[in-house]
């Protein structure tokens, strides 16, 4: 039997269910998504506080990552994908139609899986989400590439070479590049899609670290598998099961005296 | 549980089913690289001896059976030789030994005394003439033909020497005045005979015997005609031109060429007086094989050769190019019976070989340390005769292929009667003698002028049709579309090129302007539609999002397609004053064939297209999803992803389509040889033809005669586009090999 202890208990409760507007990055809303005749999420509705972690966990398949790129559309790129419900931001459904995704992923960043640098240079790679929008002003491209580095704890490991081919990061390396990549515009929310599971336990420390840093600036929405991953970066975990949002509360409360049963299964370690 | 062991059996059958794949693998790869080597060391084997140098490789001397020779000739094996001597005697001897007819070498077969006279001079013909003249006392001339003849005993051939006795036809009157003959040249065409001759008197005088015939009786009748021409003093050489139309001499350094009309009339055409400080001082004379070239030796041993060229006044001979030949003055110089190749003979007695057109220094020296007086080459050859006091050497010549060297295949030569030097590619032509042009230049040039144009056409169709089917295509349609394009690679290219040549070349030449128009309208309607598409409301926009987008774009192509052929005769009435062909021709000077690069570019680019387009799909399709999606989530939109992150991971295997289908055109054959009208012409016109190394050995090759240097051209025309293909193939690899490099994605 594995004991989850929560570690990240510096920040103060919040009430989740009853967030003020203020306190509120994203709010879901009776979200459900198809995939062709498959029902992969069921009437979701949840509240993702500011500059706080945010978790999702809960066993393979049961939609923790659809959920999460349900947040910056990405699930548009997959044809049969039909979503219905609601996701505001600012009060603002991103899912109207007058949306534009691409703006709406400037906002949202987000970091996949596995780390998928670019074929460019360190430099190359962070200042690309400025080039997109047209900033080409070295000056300014200069100063993102530091800041973002900083931010991503990487910039004392690449300040010498950053015209390098950002292939030849070690995978740590590289997913600190693409979280550099994605805070370098300066997003509202930044979703995490099991940012760590590709990666050695050192590594894996620096970047829970680090996220524990981004908070302090971004929302953070991180899907992990990891429960004690969870336990350690997370302020509130959600747990889903077969697309169903099962239980979301501060991450304390879930982890030592979760109301659902399947949670209590889940994160004792009777399934997953 | 019990563990399964085993058997030795089963792991020996493993065993050898491993080694047997790897050997079997390893077989196969091997043996397509030896069949590699083999093409390329087979066809260096063929090319090798063009550019060999000549062989003289002495076989045997003997002494000559008579003395004062002033001609000597052989048959075509080389087995029996003849001397003719200056008091009128034709003398037949074994050049080798031969038991079966009981004769050795050097030994005299027949003598005829051919007059009682004293010759007072002589003459002979072009070698494949194969006359020789005497002048007689009283201005009259004695034609002599030696002859041979053949009989086959078992299967044997036995040549014999044959004399008919002197003919009266034989004997001829062509001085009117009788006096006796100090010069003399002579051809004959047919029955007539053309007489240049200088007489003691010195007068210079032209006799044009010119034979009709009657229809009803079938009489010959001779017409004589005779001119004289205006030449004071003692002349050094007179030449006839066997087409009887040019009577050429010498005096000193002055040359003169006078015109022999049909009718027998004949004017002065020109006269060169040759510098001496420049050329040297002129010793000798000769015509070159095919009569369009004069050869002079120089006493400071070059040999300058002159041909006619087209100018304001007419054709003019002019100097082209000399050879130094020996350190001392040039005797005689003795011409092949259909090559450009000459053979010098300097005072000495140094002998040179030389072709003109490939500028070739052949052979300088002195054979068997000997020094030659006067030589003769056998019709094939492949045989020289060499007189030294009053003994003859035979010598075995190896001389293949003397007009092709590397740099006459590659450079500008000036060949016979053209105005100035070029690159030809002309390989024959209906007379045996004359003078071949091997340049690789133009057939080079048009191989990568097809293959230009055809990629002009096929890389933005292909390329654009491959990232649109990869990236923006639905994968229902994909499905579909790509199979559908992959099997037009399948087409045989003899139906393009058929097509090509018999339907599109017409139809390009009727509706050129709508051609023209096609080409710019359809891009530009296409833009403008998607201009015009982004413009719409977004509820309307949105119906047509998931990749069908496409297929309203075809009625758009299609009707600008076919508003532009209606509309080609309203543009050629408006834009080309109702004619366009004739517009290109007189008011742009622009040559159109109707067989043109337009043409070529079009098929050849249907031919590529399938080549490019499933190479670049594939590049683009394999694209890792995690990167454009990492592009995407950073804000980008789908163009933007596209440019800045999937073709640059994708541009190794782009650049790869692109080379092969490079590859591919540079070595297609059908559709070139059908629709370029296989003109070997320089010239980056879209309006003319071309003609490519692959079509060039199709269609030349069955004619061409086996070990010929036409045919080792060919070969080496192989050889050049094996070099090209693999030179392309290598450069696109070592390039894309860097490019993965770069790009390689995770």
């Amino acid at each position: 039997m594995i004991s989850v202890t929560p570690t990240n208990q510096q920040t103060e409760s919040l009430d989740l269910d009853n967030l003020t507007a203020a306190q509120t990055a994203l709010e879901i809303r009776n979200l459900n998504l198809h995939y062709g005749d498959a029902q992969a999420l069921h009437n979701i509705s949840m509240a993702i506080p500011k500059n706080r972690v945010t978790a999702f966990i809960g066993p393979s398949g049961c939609g923790k990552s659809t959920l999460l790129r349900c947040i910056n559309r990405m699930n548009d790129l997959v044809e049969i994908c039909k979503v219905s419900g609601e996701i505001l931001l600012h009060e603002k459904n991103i899912y109207d139609k007058d949306v534009d995704a691409a703006e709406l992923r400037r906002r949202v960043g987000m970091v996949f899986q596995r780390p998928n640098p670019f074929p460019k240079s360190i430099y190359e790679n962070v200042v690309y989400g400025m080039r997109l929008q047209g900033v080409n002003d070295r000056r300014t491209l200069d100063e993102v590439v530091e800041r973002s580095l900083k931010g991503a704890a990487l910039w004392d490991e690449v300040k010498d070479r950053l015209n390098a081919s950002a292939f030849g990061l070690s995978g740590g390396q590289q997913q600190r590049l693409v979280i550099a990549r994605a805070i370098a515009i300066e997003p509202e929310v930044l979703l995490l899609d099991e940012p760590t599971s590709a990666l050695d336990p050192i590594s894996t420390l620096t970047i829970e670290e680090l996220i524990t840093e981004l908070k302090e600036q971004y929302t953070v929405v991180i899907v992990t598998h990891n429960m004690q991953q969870a336990a350690r970066v997370s302020d509130q975990t959600a747990f889903m099961y077969m697309g169903k949002l099962i239980e979301y509360a501060d991450t304390n409360t879930l982890f030592t005296t979760p109301t659902q049963k399947q949670t209590e299964d889940y994160i004792t370690g009777r399934y997953g | 549980m019990a563990a399964v062991k085993p058997s030795m059996g089963a792991s020996n059958y493993r065993l050898f089913k491993d080694r047997a794949a790897r050997w079997g693998v390893s077989f196969g790869g091997i043996m397509v690289l030896v069949a590699l080597l083999l093409i390329f060391f087979y066809l260096l084997y063929v090319i090798e001896p063009i550019f060999r140098g000549v062989e003289v490789n002495h076989v045997r001397s003997f002494k000559s059976p008579s003395e004062q020779v002033v001609a000597m000739g052989m048959e075509e094996q080389s087995e029996i030789g003849y001397q003719l001597t200056a008091d009128g005697a034709l003398v037949y001897f074994a050049m080798q030994d031969k038991p079966a007819s009981e004769w050795q070498a050097g030994q005299e077969l027949l003598r005829a005394q051919l007059t009682e006279q004293t010759p007072t001079a002589f003459t002979k013909t072009q070698p494949q003439n194969n006359r020789y003249a005497f002048a007689l006392p009283g201005g009259s001339v004695q034609i002599v033909q030696p002859k041979f003849a053949s009989r086959f005993v078992d299967g044997k051939r036995y040549t014999e020497p044959r004399f008919d006795g002197v003919n009266d036809d034989d004997i001829l009157q062509v001085d009117p005045q009788g006096q006796d003959i100090t010069k003399l040249a002579y051809e004959f065409d047919g029955e007539s005979k053309l007489f240049a001759m200088q007489t003691v008197d010195e007068r210079v005088l032209v006799n044009f015997i010119q034979a009709k015939r009657n229809f009803l009786s079938g009489a010959v009748e001779l017409n004589s005609k005779v001119s004289d021409l205006p030449i004071v003093g003692a002349v050094d050489e007179l030449r006839v031109t066997p087409d009887l139309r040019q009577v050429l001499v010498r005096q000193g350094n002055r040359f003169w060429v006078f015109d022999v009309t049909r009718s027998g009339a004949v004017r002065e055409r020109q006269m060169i007086t040759i510098d001496s400080r420049q050329y040297g001082k002129v010793t000798s004379m000769a015509l070159l094989a095919g009569a369009s070239s004069v050869l002079f030796g120089h006493d400071n041993g070059t040999v300058s050769q002159w041909f006619e060229v087209a100018g304001n006044d007419g054709r003019r001979y002019q100097f082209i190019r000399d050879f130094k030949v020996a350190d001392s003055p040039v005797e005689a110089i003795v011409v092949e019976y259909f090559r450009r190749t000459f053979y010098t003979i300097a005072g000495n007695g140094e002998m040179g070989v030389f072709h003109t057109t490939s500028e070739a220094d052949l052979y300088r020296g002195h054979p068997e340390a000997l020094q030659a007086e006067s030589l003769v080459i056998d019709p094939r050859a492949n045989t020289l005769l060499m007189q030294t006091d009053n003994e003859l050497h035979v010598f075995d010549l190896h001389n293949e292929h003397p007009e092709v060297t590397w740099s006459g295949l590659w450079q500008e030569v000036w060949y016979e009667g053209y105005p100035e030097p070029d690159y030809i590619w002309q390989s024959t032509s209906g007379s045996d003698d004359f003078e071949p042009k091997f340049s690789l230049v133009p057939i080079s040039f048009g191989t990568i002028k097809a293959a230009a144009y055809a990629m002009l056409f096929a890389v933005p169709i292909g390329l654009a049709a491959a990232i649109y089917t990869a990236y923006f295509m639905s994968p229902g349609v994909r499905k579909v579309v790509k199979p559908t394009v992959e099997i037009m690679e399948a087409l045989p290219t003899v139906i393009l090129g058929f097509l090509a040549g018999l339907w599109l070349a017409p139809v390009i030449e009727h509706y050129l302007p709508g051609i023209i128009a096609v080409i710019f309208l359809v891009p530009l309607a296409i833009i403008l539609f998607a201009l015009i598409a982004s413009r719409l409301p977004a509820s309307l926009r949105t119906r047509f999002t998931d990749g069908r987008a496409a297929l309203i774009l075809v009625p758009v192509v299609a009707l600008v397609g076919w508003l532009s052929f209606q509309l080609s005769p309203v543009f050629e009435q408006w834009l080309f004053d109702g004619n366009v062909r004739q517009y290109l021709t007189n008011e742009l000077g622009i040559t159109f064939d109707q067989r043109n690069s337009l043409v070529v570019g079009i098929a050849m680019g249907f031919a590529v297209i399938p080549t490019i387009f499933s190479i670049a799909e594939d590049a683009v399709f394999s694209v890792p999803k995690h990167l454009s999606n990492g592009s995407l989530a950073l804000g980008a939109t789908t163009w933007q992803t596209l440019t800045k992150v999937v073709l640059l991971t994708a541009s190794p295997g782009i650049f790869s389509a692109v080379m092969m289908g490079l590859g591919r055109a540079v070595g297609e054959t059908m559709i070139v040889l059908m629709a370029t009208g296989n003109t070997p012409i320089m010239d980056w016109n879209i309006f003319e033809g071309m003609r490519t190394l692959s079509a060039n050995i199709a269609v030349e090759m069955p004619e061409s005669e086996v070990g010929s240097s036409h045919y080792r051209i060919l070969f080496l025309a192989a050889f050049v586009l094996f070099v090209f293909t693999f030179a392309f193939n290598t450069v696109a690899e070592l390039v894309r090999q860097r490019l993965r490099d770069k790009y390689s994605s995770m």
